[in-house]
């Protein structure tokens, strides 16, 4: 008997399957398939949130004799619960958004197909109660993600993007095999209780720490942190509502997700400082990036990663609450922010360089104040969900595994935060249209402004308890210790990020600021590109020119030669000459008779 | 007084020669005759040595004459395929001369 | 005469009536692949899992002394290799290209290659094992040397040598295994319950040759470089039947044969074969990466897939026995989906180099769909049994330090090949999926001047057929694995060395 989560889990998948095997031919009716099965896992949710305790049956996987177990099981907690509303909720809402967005696309069935694909595997990841189970959904998640950034695959960028996207993920998949293995071998179970049971039963600190890290690798590739974040902003190349689902709001969160999900790990081993740092480096790094940026998709694709960092940095100093709290007031605000951007996009004729916009305001009314409302989220305008979850965030920085270097770069990434999005909004809100496609663009059908609208309630008002308390979301509790000084700084650096960008950016027409460090990304791409080129490739044709000459070309052809070169030897031996033989034979006969005769002695 | 060493000696002479021949010659049916030759150098000595090896009752070993019998027969018989195939040799090369048939050469 | 022999002997009849009445070639020999997997399936139905040994054995007594017999009989990882060479036979006669439809001698080494395999596969003999494994190369060569395509008779010579001297050090340990036990039998039994008595110091000199000898058919490395070669010059049914059923011969003798009655052999050559089968994943898949031609790169991937295989049987317990078991069902599949495939792209485009490819998705989207899906299915992605497979071979290599004491926990030289061994998953991802956007993704290179534009013909509705039974055999066993592990329970309890 199907309990209701795994009919959440499962509905997607069927519509998937549907979708590919029966009405791919059939565009409209696909679409509706899959918005329907978004839909009703949505109502599904909030029904599964009115419960406190869900019976869920699990079923034996893999088994091998009596000793090794792998199951399928589910968990549903507070955790899982509050996670399954953002995805269901941003995911219904990116579905029906793309009704409109996708409406002439000619791959519509493979794109919403993707779409199901994604929400069944992102429910699995969120559902899964063990490692192994999680790492099959986290490998799902990446496929949707490569099938739906390379849908428009006849483009080289897209199949660019998507294949690079997948394998950088693999570098980190890499990374997590190895830390279930380590973790398997450390407490004998792959099932969250059971480790999390195991774990104060004396097992070496150093070596937990190395299996952490080696699991935060998963997160790593997965939340696009540094080093491995160079397929997010590639991975624009989907169409702008799968950035807005997939690379905003779920799969991106996925990493932080797990890391949540497995805190055990990190409270007993010593890897949290090492995830702190990498998150916050993350978070500045992409932060400067953003500041250059052109693309409207890209400023908020570096924004993306840069939030990324600021949870994963919550997660590190220990407070996973305000992390999962951020990530979920950022799935509302970012998704929200993406849509409107895809929406801008729509209107301008797939028009994506910010220079080429500009008076959008007028043109365009209910999609300028959506993504007014994203922006004040993000930028953390007092009062927005946005600002509480950050403060929540830099209170966590400095707290007890925090460190005053850790809460400045917060601070430092909050003005940045301002100031980037500041500089987008003026740029292509503002002013006059530089291009006529931001001159002839018009509003968006209601299919496409009603989920925006819906989601900018959630980004405005999403941080107040009568929205988190029903949804279940993890609420960090109140600091101990509050600090006035972080509530003044943080509003400070909004108002001056936002002030600053407004006063340079206002009436221009390029960028005022050219700083080439930040617009070519620290270079770190292309030196990515020639680590591929020389390091990869190289080592890949080093591989193959010795496979081709030591051991095709010496080793089998060598031997191969040897054997022929003796044999045309012997074969001077061969003369033809019947008499020679003869003699030969007789020579043979007398040194026969000689050895039998007279070599006894 | 003829002893064994005397028919012995007569029986080495005619291997010898037929030995040379079958080397130094270079015409096939010489070289065959020749091969002749050995075979009945080796008859004679088998019945040398049959007449000479007395069994103890005082008869002849008929061992070796019975050995010669066979070798006749064989030859006959050999020396019917041999020609045959000298003959085909001849109309397939024209020619019998085995300096010229080195297609087995390597 | 048990269902077994029947299954054997099938294809041979086929053959025979195709030659000797006349039928036609290529209905008959679908008939006979179609007979065969309805028995194969008839066969799993009657094996009973719980039991542990040969069943629905059958013998037919040929020598005395020594004891020879053509026996058949069949445990979980037979069933498991039955439904596989089945599965693939029917596939690749199906895919055969269509101007060998009416081509007698073709449809019978296809489906001689089969009955060679299966009766590898079921004898419980020795001897019969041996045979029926070398009755079966002899068509792959033949078949690579008239059929072939580009470089073919050289391809043809350097396989048949390279695996003619593979089988006779393969030859040469198994008379030493046989002669060192003293059986008197060439029975798997026997020979199993003999071999016990072989001490530790024979049984490491007489598990070399037959790791190397094992080793020439699977291609392990560094005796792997006619993989590549053969199966980019073979034919179609050649290249799928050669790299999904008759390579896992090599991997069958070591999981039967090798290890089980060389254990202490096995141990002491255990670390070699960690260091080899790193050049396998590790090595030759930077080879792969730097293919630049689809049916090398499959014929690469294919050898370097082999390094999980050997990594599974070498962990020597039964969880990495179960996941190579497992693996060579789904590799088998997967790699003969993805060679029908890319033959079936070479019939329409000419060629199969990147540098001439590009966006055939456009054109082909059915043949890229599936063939995406057998890209999936080869670098393990769930979903799909390979995924599965892997990642119990990857426990199985973790298995010794799980039970080692909490206090003295340090990685063994399997646990770091294993480690190692999880980069292929990276490496293998990079060249399939590079492979897949230079031929199906993105632009159409401009032809050069005077070429013809490349074009890329989708499926038939016929070949669509065997495509599907492919794919669904990998997803459906794929995402409910146990229905396969749960027939190899009692079997590798008895094959593993530790538990």
């Amino acid at each position: 008997m199907l309990s209701v989560p795994w009919i959440i889990l499962l509905l997607p998948l069927a519509s998937a399957v549907i979708i590919t095997l029966v009405t791919h031919r059939n565009a409209s009716l696909s679409a509706l398939i899959s918005v329907a099965s978004a839909a009703t896992t949505l109502a599904l949710t909030i029904w599964l949130l009115a419960q406190d305790t869900v019976a869920t049956s699990s079923f034996e996987w893999i088994k091998v004799g009596d000793s090794f177990t792998i199951s399928l099981g589910l968990i549903v907690d507070k955790l899982s619960q509050g996670m399954m509303f953002i995805v269901t909720a941003v995911g219904t809402a990116v579905h029906v958004f793309s009704l409109g967005y996708m409406k002439t696309d000619e791959g519509k069935s493979r794109y919403f197909a993707g779409l199901s694909l994604f929400m069944f595997s992102m429910t699995g990841i969120v559902l899964a109660d063990n490692f192994v189970m999680m790492f099959i959904f986290w490998e799902l998640v990446g496929v949707s993600s490569y099938i739906l950034i390379g849908h428009w695959f006849e483009k080289n960028s897209a199949a660019e993007a998507a294949k690079k996207a997948f394998i950088v993920n693999r570098i980190g998949d890499f990374g997590f095999m190895v830390g279930i293995l380590l973790v398997w071998g450390l407490t004998g179970s792959v099932y969250f209780e059971d480790i999390e049971a195991a774990l104060p039963g004396g097992i070496g600190k150093h070596i937990l720490t190395t299996a952490t890290l080696c699991i935060f690798a998963g997160a790593v590739g997965k939340s696009a942190q540094i080093p491995l974040h160079v397929w997010l902003p590639d991975a624009m190349e989907g169409p702008t509502p799968v950035s807005a689902l997939i690379h905003a709001a779920t799969m991106v969160a996925a990493g932080v997700y797990m890391l949540a999900r497995t805190f055990f790990l990190i409270e007993f081993s010593n890897a949290g400082i090492f995830i702190a740092w990498i998150g916050a480096i993350t978070c500045l790094l992409a932060a400067l990036m953003a500041i250059q940026q052109d693309d409207i998709k890209r400023v908020l694709a570096y924004s993306t990663l840069s939030q990324l960092g600021y949870m994963v940095l919550a997660v590190g100093v220990h407070n996973p609450e305000a992390g999962m709290f951020h990530l979920y007031t950022h799935a509302f605000f970012k998704s929200l922010l993406f849509l409107s951007s895809g929406a801008v996009i729509y209107a301008c004729h797939h028009e994506q360089n910010i220079w080429k916009m500009g008076g959008l305001r007028k043109k365009l009314p209910i999609t300028t104040f959506a993504f007014l409302c994203g922006t004040l989220a993000l930028t953390a305008c007092p009062l927005t969900s946005g600002f509480w979850s950050k403060e929540h965030i830099l209170h966590a920085a400095l707290d007890k595994h925090g460190s005053v270097a850790l809460f400045s770069i917060g601070l430092a990434v909050a003005f940045l935060t301002a100031f980037y999005m500041g500089r987008l909004f003026t740029v292509a809100f503002f002013g006059k249209p530089r291009d006529h496609a931001s001159e002839d663009a018009k509003e968006v059908p209601p299919v496409m402004w009603i989920p925006i609208c819906i989601l900018s309630v959630f980004a405005l008002f999403g941080a107040y308890k009568m929205f988190w308390g029903p949804l279940k979301i993890l609420h960090p509790a109140p600091p101990a210790h509050s600090h006035p000084f972080i509530l003044y700084a943080s509003i400070a650096a909004f108002l001056l990020g936002i002030g600053s960008s407004y006063l340079i950016y206002r009436h221009k027409n390029k960028d005022p600021l050219h700083i080439p460090l930040f617009a070519n990304r620290f270079y770190i791409d292309n030196f990515y590109d020639l680590l591929v080129r020389f390091g990869t490739n190289g080592l890949a044709y080093v591989a193959k020119s010795i496979d081709q000459i030591l051991i095709d070309g010496l080793a089998v052809r060598g031997s191969a030669k040897i054997t022929s070169s003796a044999g045309s030897m012997l074969r001077r031996l061969q003369v033809g000459n019947l008499q020679g033989y003869a003699f030969l034979f007789g020579f043979g006969i007398i040194v026969v008779i000689y050895l039998t005769l007279f070599s006894r002695s | 007084m003829i002893t064994l060493n005397h028919y012995l000696m007569v029986s080495g002479a005619l291997f010898t020669i037929g030995f040379a021949g079958v080397l130094l010659r270079r015409n096939v049916i010489v070289i065959f005759m020749c091969l002749e030759l050995m075979l009945s150098a080796a008859s004679v000595a088998l019945v040398a040595f049959s007449r000479f090896n007395l069994t103890p009752e005082g008869l002849p070993n008929y061992h070796g004459q019975v050995l010669v019998f066979f070798i006749i027969t064989v030859a006959a018989a050999e020396v019917a395929v041999g020609l045959a195939i000298i003959v085909a040799v001849f109309r397939a090369r024209q020619t019998t001369d085995v300096q010229q048939l080195t297609s087995m050469k390597g | 005469m048990t269902i077994l022999t029947a299954i054997i002997f099938v294809p041979i009849l086929a053959a025979i009536a195709m030659v000797g009445i006349g039928t036609p070639a290529k209905k008959t020999a679908l008939a006979a692949a179609a007979i065969n997997l309805l028995f194969a399936f008839v066969a799993w139905a009657q094996f009973d899992p719980a039991v542990a040994g040969y069943q629905l054995a059958g013998s037919f007594p040929i020598l005395s002394k020594p004891e020879l017999a053509f026996s058949v009989g069949a445990d979980g990882i037979t069933i498991i290799l039955l439904l596989l060479t089945t599965i693939v036979t029917l596939c690749a006669v199906w895919m055969s290209p269509a101007d060998k439809d009416d081509n007698k001698l073709f449809h019978v080494s296809s489906l001689l290659i089969s009955a060679g395999a299966l009766g590898a596969f079921l004898s419980t003999d020795l001897f019969f094992f041996y045979a029926f494994h070398e009755l079966a190369l002899i068509p792959t060569f033949l078949m690579i040397g008239i059929w072939g395509s580009g470089d073919n008779k050289r391809v043809a010579w350097k396989i048949t040598i390279y695996l003619g001297l593979g089988s006779l050090v393969l030859l040469a340990g198994l008379l030493a295994l046989f002669i060192t036990s003293g059986s008197s039998s060439f029975s798997f039994d026997s020979l199993q319950t003999a071999s016990q008595s072989i001490s530790p110091e024979i049984q490491k000199w007489v598990f070399l040759p037959l790791l190397l000898g094992f080793g020439t058919l699977v291609s392990l490395f560094p005796l792997h470089s006619w993989a590549a070669p053969a199966y980019a010059s073979a034919p179609t049914p050649t290249a799928m039947l050669h790299a999904g059923v008759l390579k896992k011969f090599g991997l069958y003798g070591l999981i039967r044969v090798a290890v089980p009655m060389l254990p202490e052999g096995a141990q002491a050559w255990t670390n070699l074969a960690c260091i080899l089968l790193l050049g396998n994943i590790l090595y030759v898949g930077l080879v792969t990466i730097a293919s630049r031609r689809l049916d090398h790169m499959l014929g690469n991937s294919s050898v370097m897939h082999m390094g999980y295989l050997f990594l599974g049987v070498f962990s020597l317990n039964t969880i990495g026995l179960n996941g190579a078991v497992l693996l060579m069902f789904a590799h088998g599949l997967s790699i003969a989906l993805l060679f029908g495939l890319a033959s079936k792209l070479r019939e329409s485009t000419g060629t199969l180099e990147f540098g001439r490819l590009g966006g055939l998705g456009k054109s082909a989207p059915v043949l890229a769909f599936t063939f995406a899906l057998g890209a999936f299915a080869s670098i393990g992605l769930p979903g799909f049994t390979n995924f599965a497979s892997e990642v119990l071979v990857f426990f199985g290599g973790f298995k010794d330090y799980v039970d080692l004491p909490i206090a003295s926990k340090s990685l063994g030289a399997l646990q770091i090949t294993t480690i190692l061994a999880v980069l292929g998953v990276l490496i293998s991802a990079i060249y399939m999926l590079r492979a897949y956007r230079a031929v199906f993704q993105g632009d159409k290179p401009v032809p050069e001047e005077g070429d013809p534009e490349i074009t890329a013909a989708d499926l038939t509705f016929s070949q669509r057929i065997p495509v599907t039974i492919l794919i669904a055999a990998l997803i459906i066993t794929g995402c409910l694995p146990f229905l396969l592990l749960r027939l190899l329970d009692s079997t590798t309890q008895l094959l593993a060395i530790t538990p």
